[in-house]
C-alpha cells in the first residue's frame, strides 16, 4: 500500500493526484500538494475516483452479439469478425465517434485508424460541445485554437470574466483559482442568468435574459468605446479589420441591446471601465458539457481582444474544457474539421502533408460529426465508438439500423448495449497515456496497475485490426506513439516522457522554440494578424426573436452542469458522488422543471406539483422545483432524464444546441 | 528518558519493519512535499521533513475497506457471511503530536461509545506508534491553540525529541519499553527531562515567528459556536464558499464520519466502508426530501460545531480540531477552521471583509 502520483480523470482541470494503491486496486486518493494548478485540491468528483477505478462493472472480454444478448469470444475470433466486416465499408459509409476521456495515444491513432485505414473523415467526439466552435474561433482571431493563457498566474488577476456554464460545478478547482484570485483582489463578474455559486462568488453578476449574452458582451464592448477606453492604437495597428468592427458596434442601438437583456447599462459600464484598467486579465468561458455558442464566445473573444488584453505576458481567453482529454482529443484530430495539429481538413494541403507523414494515401474529403451522419447520412452503415459515458443517446433508432456498431470500453453502458462487437479496454491507471488538460497542460499519467486479465489497451486492439486491414502498424508502448506524434503534431514536437517523467505537465507548444512549453500566447510570435471574429448569427438566432414571443410567456432552457456530472453514467460507479448526484433523481424520477420563486408564487405552484410544458410541437408533463435561481420568466430543465429528454426535446429540436444560449419558448399549465 | 543516535534511525525501523509495515513521512520528488505514506526503504523515512500533507488516520481508518462479504447459495438458501480480516500490523514512524491527538479522538469515537468498532479495534490493537515532537511549528500550525501539540502527552508507545546531535526517547506502553530494551537504548541521563521541555518550550514560543499561515482565536470562536452567538449572515458567507468537496473531513486527523456500501462482485458481495462528510448534502437527507441541514451554510455550521462546541468536547474530551492546519489547505473555498475562526471574530471585532 503506498501513494503514486498520478492525474484526475473526471474534468478538464487536469488536477494532480495521489492513487494509494494496494494488492493491484486502487484504495484510495489523495490531493497531490505542489501540484502547480490544483496545489493539493480535488473536488467531490476527484476525490471518489478510486471508488470508480476498481468497481467490479468492467467490460472484461470481448462480446460479440448474439440475439439479444452478447457472447463471449476470444480475442482473435473478435478481431477476426470485426476487420471481416470493417474490409466491406467505404469510408463515407463509416463513421467513428471517439472519447475524451482517452489519452492523447490512444486519441491519436483512433484519428488515424479512421483516417489512413479506413480513408473516413467522419470522426469526431461525443462531447464536443462549443470546443470546435471555440477553436476556430480563436484560430480565426489569434492564430491560437486554445487557451492563450495559463491558470498558475490567476491569483494576480486584476479582473475576471466568467460566462456560461457554472464552472464551480464543471470545474470547481479552476472556479476555486478564480474564487482565490478574487480574495486577493481580482474583480470577478460573472455572466449567467442562473444565480450560480460562481455568480455568488463574484463581485457582480451580470444575468442577461436567455439567448442574449451575445448581446450584453456587445453591449460591454460598446460602452468601452463610448467611455474612450480602447486603445485605439493598439487596436488599429494590431487588429486587421478593427475599423469594421468599431463601425459595427458603434452602429448598434445601445438603448435596445440594453432593455433586450435585462442588465442595467451601468453595471455594463463597470465591466467594461475595469476590464480596461486591469493589468491582468482573464475571460473564462465553458466547452464541453455545457457551452457558450460560437457568435458568443466570438464576441467575448472580440471584447479581450478590443481591449488589448489578448497576448500579453498576463491573462487571456480561457475556454475550459469539461472532460479530462477534450482538449488533447482535438489537438490529435478527432474532428471532421480539423487533422492533427488543428490542420484544416477544407484544405487540400493538410491531406498532402499527413499523406507524407503518414506514408499513405488519404481520401481528401470533408467528413461529418458523428451526431450530423446518423441525422441526414443515409449511407451510414457502421459505427466505430470508444467509452461513450452519455448516458442518453440521441438517434438510438438510427444507431439499431446500422450493419455493425464496434465498440470500445471499460464499463458496459448505454451505448456498449446497441454494439454488434465489443472490445474491452484499459482504463487509463493500466497504460502509460498522456492527458491534455485545459490550460494546454500536457501530462503523463503511468501505468498504476495490471488491468483485468486479458484486457487490452485500446492501441493492442487497433493496431491488431489495422494489421488484419493490410497496415503494418507497430506500436509496442504509448511512448512509441508520443514519437511518432512528435512528427506529426508541431505543438507537440518536443514533448518526450522523459520531460514529462518527473514534472506535473508542460504546457503546448512544446516546440524548438519553446522545449519547456509556452505559458502565453506571445504576440510577437504570431505569424499572422490579429482579428475580429464576426460571425454570422449562430442557430440562436434562427429562432423568431429573443423574447419567448407573444403566444409563449417562457423561455424553457435546457441545463447540462448542475445537479449532475455528465448525466452521471460514470458517477454511477461510486458512492458518494453518486448519492449526491442522484438524489435528484430519486426525488423527481420523471425529471423537473425548475420555476423561479416570483413565478410560482404569481401562479400558485407547489413544490412538486405536476405541470406540462407546452412548446409549439410537444409538451411534456413535469414535477415543479421552485428555485431561487432562475429569472422569473424562466424555466430550466436539466439534460439527463433518459425518458423525457428524447420524448420532448429531441422530437422538436433536431440539432439541439448544447449551449446554453439556447432556448425554447413555452407555456406552462398546471394539471388538473 | 532514552537516547538515540541520529545514525541509529534506520536500525530502529529496520526492526519495526520485521513485525510491522512501517509508514512515515517521506518527500515527493515531483511536488517536494511531505506525504505520510508505506516506506518502500527505511531510508525514505524523514524525520526532520515538516508536517505530512496527510494525515495518518488512513492506516487505521481506509478511504475504502470491505468489512464483510457474503454469498448466497442458490441450492441451499443459504446465506455465508464472512468477516474481512486481513489486517496486518502496521507501525507509524514520526507521528506529529496533533496526528497522535487525532487518534485518540478517532479512539473515543470508535472505542469508547456503546458500540465498539471492530474494525477499528482490530487496526488499533495492531499499531505500533513513535510520535515525534516538532521542535518548531510550520506556517500552517496552531496546535497550541486547541491543546495538542507541539509534543505528545500520552498515547504513544514511544517519543522521539529531536536534540540537533540525536532523539530524546520515551517509552510510552510496555511495547515501547521493549523495543527500547532490544534496541539497547542508554538511558539519556538526568538533564533529559528538562532539555526536553526547553526544546518544547522554544516551539511554542517560536509560533509567533514560524506558524504565521493562522492566527485562530480557538476559545472565543468555542464560546461563540457553543452559544450559538454565530450570526446567520456569517455562516452564509462560510457557506457560499464551501464547493462541497468534502475533503475538509477528509483530510481531518479527528473525523470519523463513513459511509457503508454494498458492492456486487459475483458470486460475492462486498460490504464496504468509505470515507464521508457532513458537508455533503446527501449526508443528512432522509426519505421524502427532508434534510434537517439543507442549505450548504447549515452543513457547514454542523462540521465547525463539531470541531470547536463545547458539546461536542466532551465526546472526545477535548476539542474536536487538533490544530494541524490541513483543512485550510485542502479547501478549494476559503474556508479552512482557522479562516472559519477569524470570520466568526470579524463578526466580533467589526473588521472589514478583504
Amino acid at each position: 500500500m503506498s501513494y503514486e502520483r498520478g492525474l484526475c480523470n473526471f474534468c478538464g482541470t487536469g488536477c494532480g493526484h495521489l492513487l494509494l494503491v494496494e494488492d493491484n486496486r486502487p484504495r484510495g486518493v489523495y490531493p497531490l500538494p505542489g501540484h502547480p494548478l490544483s496545489r493539493g485540491r480535488l473536488c467531490v468528483r476527484g476525490w471518489h475516483i478510486h471508488e470508480l477505478l476498481q468497481t467490479p462493472e468492467r467490460i472484461t472480454e470481448p462480446l460479440v452479439r448474439d440475439g439479444n444478448g452478447f457472447r463471449q469470444v476470444s480475442y482473435q475470433e473478435a478481431l477476426a469478425f470485426t476487420a471481416e466486416k470493417l474490409r466491406k465499408f467505404a469510408g463515407e459509409e463509416i463513421a467513428f465517434l471517439g472519447s475524451p476521456r482517452v489519452s492523447n495515444e490512444e486519441n491519436y491513432l483512433f484519428g488515424k485508424f479512421a483516417r489512413a485505414v479506413m480513408k473516413s473523415n467522419n470522426l469526431s467526439l461525443s462531447s464536443d460541445a462549443g470546443l470546435e466552435e471555440s477553436a476556430e474561433v480563436l484560430l480565426a482571431g489569434c492564430g491560437w485554437p486554445a487557451m492563450t493563457a495559463s491558470l498558475s498566474g490567476l491569483r494576480e488577476a486584476d479582473f475576471i470574466l466568467v460566462a456560461g456554464g457554472d464552472l464551480t460545478r464543471q470545474n470547481p478547482i479552476i472556479a476555486s483559482e478564480i474564487h482565490l484570485a478574487r480574495r486577493a483582489g481580482a474583480f470577478v463578474v460573472t455572466i449567467s442568468p442562473r444565480k450560480t455559486q460562481m455568480a455568488k462568488l463574484s463581485r457582480m453578476h451580470l444575468r442577461p435574459e436567455p439567448g442574449t449574452a451575445f448581446y450584453l458582451l456587445l453591449g460591454i464592448a460598446r460602452m468601452m468605446l463610448d467611455e474612450g477606453l480602447v486603445e485605439r492604437e493598439f487596436v488599429e495597428s494590431r487588429i486587421e479589420n478593427a475599423s469594421e468592427y468599431m463601425d459595427y458596434l458603434l452602429s448598434l442601438n445601445i438603448g435596445e441591446i440594453f432593455e433586450l437583456t435585462g442588465v442595467d447599462s451601468q453595471e455594463a459600464a463597470t465591466v467594461a471601465r475595469r476590464l480596461a484598467e486591469a493589468n491582468s486579465a482573464y475571460g473564462f468561458y465553458t466547452v464541453g458539457i455545457q457551452s457558450l455558442d460560437r457568435r458568443t464566445i466570438a464576441a467575448l473573444f472580440n471584447l479581450f481582444l478590443q481591449a488589448g488584453k489578448v497576448g500579453r505576458n498576463k491573462g487571456g481567453i480561457c475556454p475550459v474544457t469539461g472532460i479530462s482529454n477534450l482538449l488533447g482529443s482535438l489537438d490529435m484530430g478527432i474532428s471532421p474539421r480539423f487533422l492533427p495539429g488543428y490542420l484544416p481538413a477544407e484544405d487540400e494541403s493538410s491531406w498532402k502533408k499527413l499523406e507524407e507523414l503518414w506514408r499513405t494515401s488519404l481520401v481528401p474529403r470533408e467528413g461529418k460529426s458523428v451526431a450530423s451522419c446518423l441525422l441526414d447520412n443515409p449511407e451510414l452503415k457502421a459505427l466505430v465508438v470508444v467509452d461513450h459515458d452519455e448516458e442518453i443517446i440521441r438517434n438510438t433508432n438510427r444507431i439499431k439500423q446500422l450493419e455493425l456498431v464496434v465498440y470500445f470500453g471499460s464499463y458496459e453502458n448505454a451505448f456498449s448495449r446497441l454494439a454488434h462487437v465489443i472490445f474491452p479496454r484499459t482504463t487509463y491507471i493500466e497504460d502509460d497515456g498522456t492527458f491534455t488538460s485545459s490550460e494546454r497542460r500536457v501530462q503523463l499519467s503511468r501505468k498504476k496497475v495490471e488491468p483485468p486479465a486479458g484486457v487490452r489497451p485500446l492501441r493492442e486492439t487497433l493496431s491488431s485490426l489495422a494489421v488484419l486491414l493490410g497496415h503494418n502498424w507497430k506500436y509496442p508502448s504509448p511512448e512509441e506513439v508520443m514519437k511518432e506524434i512528435n512528427r506529426v503534431i508541431p505543438w507537440y514536437s518536443e514533448i518526450t516522457y522523459r520531460k514529462l517523467e518527473d514534472r506535473a505537465g508542460i504546457k503546448w507548444p512544446v516546440d524548438e522554440l519553446h522545449p519547456e512549453g509556452s505559458d502565453f500566447l506571445k504576440l510577437e510570435e504570431l505569424s499572422g494578424k490579429l482579428s475580429f471574429v464576426v460571425e454570422h448569427p449562430g442557430p440562436s438566432s434562427e429562432l423568431p426573436d429573443l423574447t419567448s414571443g407573444e403566444k409563449f410567456h417562457f423561455k424553457l432552457v435546457v441545463g447540462r452542469s448542475n445537479y449532475f456530472w455528465h448525466q452521471n453514467s460514470i458517477m454511477k460507479r461510486t458512492f458518494i458522488p453518486r448519492r449526491e448526484y442522484n438524489a435528484l433523481l430519486l426525488l423527481y424520477p420523471k425529471g423537473f422543471v425548475e420555476v423561479s420563486e416570483e413565478d410560482a408564487r404569481a401562479l400558485g405552484l407547489r413544490e412538486k406539483q405536476q405541470v406540462k410544458i407546452i412548446s409549439e410541437k410537444a409538451e411534456v408533463t413535469l414535477a415543479v422545483r421552485i428555485s431561487p435561481d432562475i429569472l422569473p420568466g424562466m424555466l430550466y430543465i436539466p439534460y439527463f432524464f433518459d425518458e423525457m429528454i428524447p420524448e420532448f426535446l429531441h422530437r422538436q429540436v433536431a440539432g439541439l444546441e448544447k449551449s446554453e444560449e439556447f432556448f425554447l419558448p413555452v407555456n406552462l399549465e398546471k394539471v388538473v | 528518558m532514552y537516547w538515540l543516535e541520529k545514525n541509529r534511525v534506520r536500525e530502529l525501523v529496520e526492526k519495526l519493519s520485521r513485525e510491522y509495515a512501517v509508514f512515515g513521512p517521506r518527500y515527493d520528488e515531483v511536488s517536494e512535499e511531505v506525504i505520510f505514506d508505506r516506506l518502500a526503504d527505511p531510508g525514505q523515512l524523514n524525520l526532520q521533513a515538516p508536517i505530512s500533507y496527510n494525515p495518518p488516520k488512513y492506516i487505521l481508518f481506509p478511504h475504502y475497506e470491505e468489512i464483510l462479504k457474503y454469498t448466497y447459495d442458490r441450492k441451499s438458501k443459504q446465506v455465508a457471511i464472512e468477516k474481512f480480516s486481513k489486517i496486518q500490523p502496521k507501525a507509524l514512524v514520526g507521528i506529529r503530536s496533533c496526528d497522535l491527538t487525532g487518534i485518540l479522538c478517532l479512539d473515543r469515537f470508535f472505542l469508547g461509545q456503546e458500540f465498539v468498532d471492530e474494525f477499528y479495534l482490530e487496526h488499533r490493537k495492531k499499531l505500533f506508534l513513535i510520535s515525534s515532537t516538532c521542535v518548531r511549528p510550520f506556517p500552517q500550525c496552531f496546535c497550541v491553540c486547541t491543546d495538542s501539540g507541539p509534543a505528545a502527552r500520552e498515547g504513544f508507545d514511544l517519543d522521539l525529541t529531536f536534540t540537533g546531535e540525536g532523539y530524546l526517547v520515551l517509552a510510552g506502553s510496555r511495547k515501547g519499553q521493549k523495543l527500547v530494551d532490544e534496541l539497547k537504548l542508554e538511558p539519556a541521563g538526568k538533564e533529559a527531562s528538562s532539555l526536553r521541555k526547553k526544546i518544547i518550550g522554544e516551539s511554542i514560543s517560536s509560533f509567533d515567528k514560524f506558524a504565521l499561515e493562522n492566527k485562530a482565536w480557538i476559545s472565543r470562536a468555542t464560546n461563540r459556536l457553543t452559544t450559538g452567538f454565530v450570526k446567520p449572515e456569517v455562516w452564509e458567507y462560510i457557506g457560499n464558499q464551501c464547493f462541497e468537496c468534502g475533503a475538509c473531513s477528509f483530510v481531518c486527523p479527528t473525523c470519523s464520519c463513513f459511509n457503508v456500501e454494498d458492492v456486487n462482485r459475483i458470486p460475492q458481495t462486498d460490504r464496504v466502508r468509505t470515507w464521508d462528510s457532513c458537508s455533503f448534502e446527501g449526508y443528512t437527507k432522509m426519505a421524502g426530501d427532508h434534510n434537517p441541514r439543507k442549505p450548504v451554510e447549515d452543513r457547514r455550521n454542523k462540521r465547525f460545531f463539531c470541531k470547536l462546541s463545547y458539546s461536542q468536547s466532551k465526546k472526545y474530551l477535548r476539542p474536536g480540531c487538533v490544530g494541524c492546519g490541513r483543512c485550510a489547505r485542502v479547501c478549494p473555498g476559503d474556508i479552512g477552521l482557522p479562516n472559519v475562526v477569524t470570520y466568526i471574530r470579524r463578526e466580533i471585532t467589526g473588521e472589514e471583509d478583504r
